[in-house]
């Protein structure tokens, strides 16, 4: 599903140079659950958000779903994330002005899905995270489980290929974070590849396989089993 | 989609209760004042416009220069009317006005005083809009003693508008019939009778004089664009009639009388341009003056403008805490159109919200601005016509102006930037602010020097020496009541205890009454050095009572039988006779009639008087002759006493004792001085009024955005207060920026003040303040004053918060 060769990403400032991914390569399978880790500053979230075409590489190539990327325009990047990719963030990102319900439609009504049918694609992603009974709160309103299975659901509501999921349960506590990821586990099952950036070797154990990166490289890749 | 604009809009406005509040209620001030001025100056502009023959009237107007006195007046010849009628078949019509002063108008057993009472022809009702209730309009003013009446009026005398064929009676003497009933005419209107007696009562009327102007003359032409015909046609129309009497008077033909530099011209103003653009000798009443809508109107706009910026400042501010709002949205696929159209979706809401606030908010308003600037303005379904239409474009126009800047800048940031939080360092360069609020405070300091400088001004008239005394002067007016006891009044007044003197003679500084004549220095009666002065007529204490000051000579006395061969005349009347000692000079004076020798008077100058102002303070002194001549206009009476009340009841005893039916008419000279500049007044008090609601908006503005900026310097407080910073530091780093920009704003507004004020208001006014450089001080002072108090607020507030708690909230 995706193929990235020679990847490269620098960060500019006036004085220094810091090169943020260094001629990286890695290959990932459709239907693969893929953990990133490393320490911080190795690249991780650089190499998530090209991956996520939020960030467009300086070098190297970028193929998705058998489509050279890497030099998109915003536009068309834009298109191809909207229907392909979802996004779980560890601060959840959840619009306040927003409900539960709404946050979650979203993503539909940018892809034009007509209302009748986002009303019930929403209800059924809001079921299936045990978030139905919230769907009228407001962000605040809610614990910070909750806040980050409407942030899954919002993520999944599109029926994307790929989630790529940051740090997911870094704002939460131990027992909500095993939810978390049962959820994310429970997706990738399903046929949805998932490519998670975390600290935390717990999670990374939910994952096929943890690539590990230091200081813009793959220097080892773990197959878990 | 609109649905969810809106929805997140209303939900994000209530989220930020203070910013949105400050945003409406700042809009909404400024758009309250600038509908209110906007009243103000449709109501200015829509004077006469109740005629609904408008664009075919105009008035007739006479322009004199007879040797170095150069009259303007908005009166003609008497028989002008009827000649331009028989004489041109493209005029319509014609109407001769003419005030005719005070009358007393009885009812039952009292005198009632009138003073807006007009003769008028009968073609008043065919060129002029004035709907008849009661009467036929046609031929109301025909017959002599025919009077017709407003509605108001005739409630007033009969508690009746149906009184058509019952009589008033008029001084005691003429009795009237009401042929008619007008409803009131509108307070938009260059004239405003209540009265208006038919023509062919007053005998002068019927003057064939094409020498003297006198007359209000209106014209209905067929085609309004045969005004420029006429216009051409009227130096051969004075040649053929005026031209005779001339040769007769003056020994001279127009040709001559021109070519020796004089002239003697008519032209037309169009009834749409009387109110704002006449000031003419002659007026019917007070006009207007453009110069006010245009300072007005100038005030508006700064208003809103600063109304907007504030708008525009807090919403950028502010934008930058959206921003996160904006790459979720982006990052879940949403275009940036949409999110363009939300921004704009949110900034006209609070628009429309201000909008109908300021609506109501003018209208509640409204009379204690009519109050102020002595207006009837109401909010009728007619106003509303253009009223509603241009707040909605105001709501699109504002709307979208002051939400453009968020719309496009934020929704053009690349989502991961955003979500990175680089945006939080925005509000720092916010360049575009500081240039707003420069902008801000520029015309609020501009505004602040505006009002300083009208007040000075105002100060100048109310304390300047103007060559008499007009404290503690109680005038009785319409002395000519008391016919010939008059004089017996004035010597039972003048024995009172606490009367100091008395002088009798309509002709006051402060009255309207005016009177001129033609001087010449010689018996040649040249005309190229003819004067055209002021021709008063005073008695012995005229000069003493009124505090005046003789330079050189005397004044009349009543040991000098042949003083009534004298005259007094001011320095100003010295200056353009040429004489080096006036004193004992002769001067003649033309008694009009035939240039021959009986109709020149000679007198010799006994004296000069100091020149003192006895017009608006707007002119330099003209030249004033004084004759020895009885006038029973009125009686000045100096006073001195602590107590008023018991002196005023003994003079209306007096009053009453000679004239039971009539009731004594008195004024206080300071008072009728003030009530001459009361416009200048009037605008003093508005400006102060606009300028504080200016100043209002603007620092609503700043506390605004100085509460932001606190807000987003939490953290570096906090650092720096563990690092050991004390409040003070704190409030004085938080509050430079700010004061930087008021100091640049007083660079900015002053010299630009100093300029406009002397362009504009100053300018006007002959004797005049010059701005002072403390006003400026003044000003910029008041202004760094008043926004330190608003920004030292949030900053103080930010500063004594605990640290503890702005570092946690990373």
């Amino acid at each position: 599903m995706i193929k990235i060769t020679n990847l490269e990403k620098f960060y500019r400032t006036e004085e220094v140079e810091t090169i943020a991914l260094n001629k990286l390569s890695i290959e990932i399978a459709t239907g693969e659950f893929v953990a990133i880790m490393g320490p911080s500053g190795c690249g991780k979230s650089t190499l998530l958000n090209i991956l996520g075409m939020l960030d467009d590489p300086d070098a190297g190539s970028y193929v998705f779903n058998e489509i050279e990327v890497a030099h998109f325009t915003e536009r068309k990047r834009a298109d191809l994330r909207k229907h392909n990719i979802g996004f779980v963030f560890q601060s959840f990102n959840l619009i306040d002005e927003l409900t539960v319900f709404e946050n979650v439609e979203l993503p539909l009504i940018y892809t034009g899905v007509p209302s009748s049918e986002r009303v019930k694609r929403v209800e059924e992603v809001l079921d299936k995270m045990q978030i139905m009974h919230r769907r009228n709160h407001y962000p605040q309103q809610l614990s910070g489980g909750q806040q980050q299975r409407v942030a899954i659901a919002r993520a999944v509501v599109n029926k994307p290929k790929l989630i790529l999921a940051d740090e997911p349960t870094g704002n939460l506590d131990s027992s909500n974070g095993n939810d978390v990821m049962e959820l994310l586990t429970d997706l990738n099952e399903q046929g949805t590849t998932i490519i998670m950036v975390t600290h935390s070797e717990h999670d990374a154990r939910y994952s096929h396989r943890i690539i590990r990166l230091l200081d813009g490289q793959s220097v080892m890749e773990n197959i878990m089993v | 989609m609109i649905r969810n604009y809106i929805k997140t809009a209303f939900r994000s406005l209530r989220k930020n209760k203070g910013f949105t509040a400050i945003n409406i209620l700042g809009l909404a001030l400024g758009l309250a004042t600038c509908l209110l001025i906007v009243l103000y100056v449709v109501d200015e502009l829509s004077y006469d416009r109740y005629n609904t023959k408008i664009n075919r009237i105009y008035r007739v107007n006479e322009d004199l220069k007879l040797g170095g006195n150069n009259v303007l007046y908005a009166v003609c010849m008497p028989p002008l009317a009827k000649t331009l009628k028989a004489e041109y078949p493209y005029v319509e019509n014609a109407v001769r006005l003419k005030n005719a002063g005070t009358s007393h108008v009885k009812k039952g057993n009292f005198n009632i005083s009138e003073n807006r009472i007009a003769f008028a022809d009968p073609s008043l009702f065919d060129v002029f809009t004035l709907p008849m209730i009661n009467g036929n309009p046609a031929s109301a003013l025909v017959e002599p003693n025919s009077v017709v009446i407003t509605e108001t009026t005739a409630k007033k005398y009969f508690n009746s508008t149906n009184v058509v064929g019952k009589t008033l009676l008029l001084n005691d003497n003429t009795l009237c019939k009401v042929t008619g009933v007008i409803k009131d005419i509108s307070k938009q209107s260059h004239f405003n009778f209540d009265f208006f007696i038919s023509m062919a009562s007053f005998p002068d009327s019927r003057s064939n004089e094409w020498l003297r102007s006198d007359y209000n003359t209106y014209v209905l032409l067929k085609d309004p664009s045969d005004a420029k015909k006429l216009e051409a046609s009227f130096p051969e129309l004075l040649k053929k009639f005026s031209g005779a009497q001339m040769q007769a008077q003056l020994n001279m033909s127009i040709d001559a009388f021109e070519k020796s530099g004089s002239f003697f011209r008519m032209n037309l103003t169009p009834l749409t341009d009387i109110h704002l653009h006449s000031n003419r000798s002659g007026e019917l009443g007070p006009n207007g003056t453009t110069q006010y809508v245009y300072i007005f109107s100038a005030i508006a706009i700064f208003i809103l403008l600063i109304a907007c910026v504030n708008f525009m400042n807090l919403s950028t501010a502010r934008s930058s805490n959206r921003a996160r709002e904006v790459g979720v949205r982006k990052v879940l696929g949403s275009p940036r159109k949409y999110l363009i159209a939300q921004f704009l979706t949110e900034s006209i809401l609070v628009t429309l919200i201000a909008t109908v606030i300021a609506f109501f908010v003018a209208a509640l308003l409204l009379p204690l601005f009519n109050h102020l600037a002595d207006k009837d303005i109401v909010i009728t379904a007619q106003s509303l016509v253009w009223i509603v239409p241009s707040l909605l474009f105001i709501v699109v126009f504002i709307g979208s102006l002051s939400g453009s800047y968020p719309a496009f800048y934020l929704s053009a940031f690349q989502p991961i930037d955003v979500l990175k939080g680089k945006l939080a360092a925005g509000f720092k360069g916010g360049r575009l602010r500081s240039f707003l609020v420069v902008f801000q405070f520029s015309i609020s300091i501009f505004l602040i020097i505006g009002t300083l400088v009208i007040y000075n001004q105002l100060n100048y008239i109310q304390t300047k020496n103007l060559g008499y005394n007009r404290n503690q002067v109680l005038i009785v007016q319409n002395i000519f009541e008391l016919n010939n006891q008059a004089k017996i009044f004035k010597q039972e007044v003048k024995g009172l205890p606490g009367v100091v003197n008395t002088t009798m003679t309509g002709f006051l500084p402060t009255s309207n009454w005016k009177n001129t004549a033609i001087y010449f220095p010689d018996a040649s009666r040249d005309q190229k050095r003819s004067m055209f002065p002021q021709n008063w007529e005073i008695d012995e204490d005229y000069i003493s009572t009124l505090d005046m000051k003789m330079v050189s000579g005397r004044s009349f006395s009543r040991d000098m039988a042949t003083d009534s061969d004298g005259i007094v005349i001011n320095e100003a009347a010295a200056k353009f006779l040429g004489f080096k000692d006036p004193v004992n000079k002769t001067i003649y004076k033309s008694l009009g009639g035939n240039h021959t020798a009986d109709n020149v008077k000679q007198y010799h100058i006994l004296g000069v008087v100091k020149d003192f102002n006895f017009s608006s303070l707007r002119q330099n002194v003209s030249p004033v002759v004084m004759r020895l001549a009885e006038n029973n206009g009125a009686l000045s009476i100096r006073v001195n006493t602590t107590n008023l009340p018991a002196l005023l009841s003994q003079i209306k005893d007096k009053w009453k004792s000679i004239s039971p039916n009539v009731q004594i008419d008195y004024s206080f000279m300071d008072q009728e001085f003030d009530a001459s500049y009361r416009t200048e007044q009037r605008t003093g008090q508005i400006f102060i009024v606009f300028t504080s609601l200016a100043i209002l908006i603007a620092c609503l503005g700043l506390f605004g955005l100085a509460a932001y900026a606190a807000e987003q310097r939490t953290k570096e407080i906090g650092i720096r207060k563990v690092l050991g910073a004390n409040v003070s530091a704190i409030v004085g780093m938080l509050s430079k920026d700010f004061i930087k920009l008021v100091f640049i704003s007083i660079l900015i507004a002053s010299p630009l003040a100093w300029f406009f004020m002397n362009k504009w208001f100053l300018q006007d006014f002959a004797y005049r303040i010059n701005i002072q450089w403390w006003v400026l001080v003044l000003a910029g002072v008041a202004a760094l004053f008043i926004a330190f108090i608003t920004v030292s607020f949030q900053s103080i507030k930010a500063a004594i918060a605990n640290p503890v708690d702005s570092l946690k909230n990373e």
